[in-house]
């Protein structure tokens, strides 16, 4: 294997762990959405952690084999794609970190509900649709279907 | 370098390809968490078991239909002939996968109806990390394209 093939499978790994994980954290928070026991929302959202974990480990290693790529490959670190991915991605984990730290403080308020009796609250439901949250997680996710849109087709390379 | 060059033509099916592997492997992923968490969590494994399935249907099937359905449209173009042996490790993946993924969904099923107890639920993430891996070779041989 090249030093292109080993950075494109190493960046590939990364894009694959990144919006992998987004696809779990959506799927453990859709199921979160359906349940209105205290004790399934904090569990569901613990879950959640490991896709966090494979977000970050996929975010360090498609930005630190991607720039590689673009030297490796002859790209400019100036293209207009470039920078804009890398503009994008930052956007990306902002905007999930924002919509992380509120599922966290949701799912803190569970757990002090599940304590206590566990019976459904109106309030945990309403926490738990919060638009706010959902439009930063589910943002998130779209924007890292931009990015994967703008590696593929390149514009302006 | 050449090897990054390709015609516009190709973009789109290979986005789409590259979007449902995506989906295949997150939603194939939550099935063995939700299904492993099962197991440690027995007084949820009933919940946990039926959002497995639920992520079969709506996660696994979709994401590994757009991912077969785009490979073929991005072969048609690039490889309208003769296939290189690289894409042959896709081919043992996602068609040779489809039958575990068969297999999969119906143990799903039958651990959601189950409430998440017995052999068959220890069964469904065993059986998706099998094909997680199996998908880690498939775009192994994608991007680093043996033989090629």
């Amino acid at each position: 294997m090249t030093t292109y093939e080993w950075l494109l499978f190493l960046h590939v790994t990364g894009a694959f762990l990144l919006l992998g994980g987004g696809v779990v954290a959506a799927s453990l928070n859709i199921a979160a959405l359906r349940r209105d026991r205290p004790s399934e929302i904090v569990l569901l959202f613990g879950l959640i952690r490991i896709a966090v974990v494979s977000i970050m480990i996929g975010t360090l290693f498609a930005f630190v084999f991607g720039l590689w790529l673009v030297h490796e490959a002859g790209y400019g670190y100036g293209d207009g794609w470039v920078i804009t991915a890398i503009v994008l991605l930052i956007v990306a984990n902002a905007m999930g970190g924002i919509g992380g730290r509120r599922d966290e403080a949701t799912a803190k308020f569970a757990a002090e509900l599940a304590a206590q009796g566990d019976a459904p609250s109106t309030e945990l439901r309403s926490r738990v649709r919060d638009p706010v949250s959902l439009a930063l997680s589910y943002g998130s996710g779209l924007v890292l279907v931009a990015i994967l849109a703008i590696m593929i087709w390149k514009p302006g390379a | 370098m050449l090897a990054v060059i390709r015609p516009d033509s190709w973009n789109l099916p290979l986005f789409l390809h590259v979007l449902g592997a995506t989906v295949l492997f997150g939603a194939t992923a939550t099935v063995a968490i939700v299904g492993f968490a099962g197991r440690a969590r027995t007084e949820h494994a009933a919940m946990l078991a039926r959002v497995g399935f639920r992520t079969f249907l709506f996660g696994i099937v979709p994401g590994w239909i757009l991912m077969y359905a785009a490979a073929a449209w991005v072969l048609d173009k690039e490889f309208p002939e003769d296939t290189p042996g690289w894409v042959d490790y896709g081919f043992v993946v996602s068609e040779g996968g489809a039958v575990l993924l068969l297999v999969l969904g119906v143990l799903a099923w039958l651990a959601a109806r189950r409430k998440g107890t017995g052999r068959i639920a220890v069964a469904v993430p065993v059986l998706a990390s099998i094909y997680l891996v199996a998908l880690g070779v498939a775009w192994w041989a994608m991007s680093a394209k043996p033989g090629a």
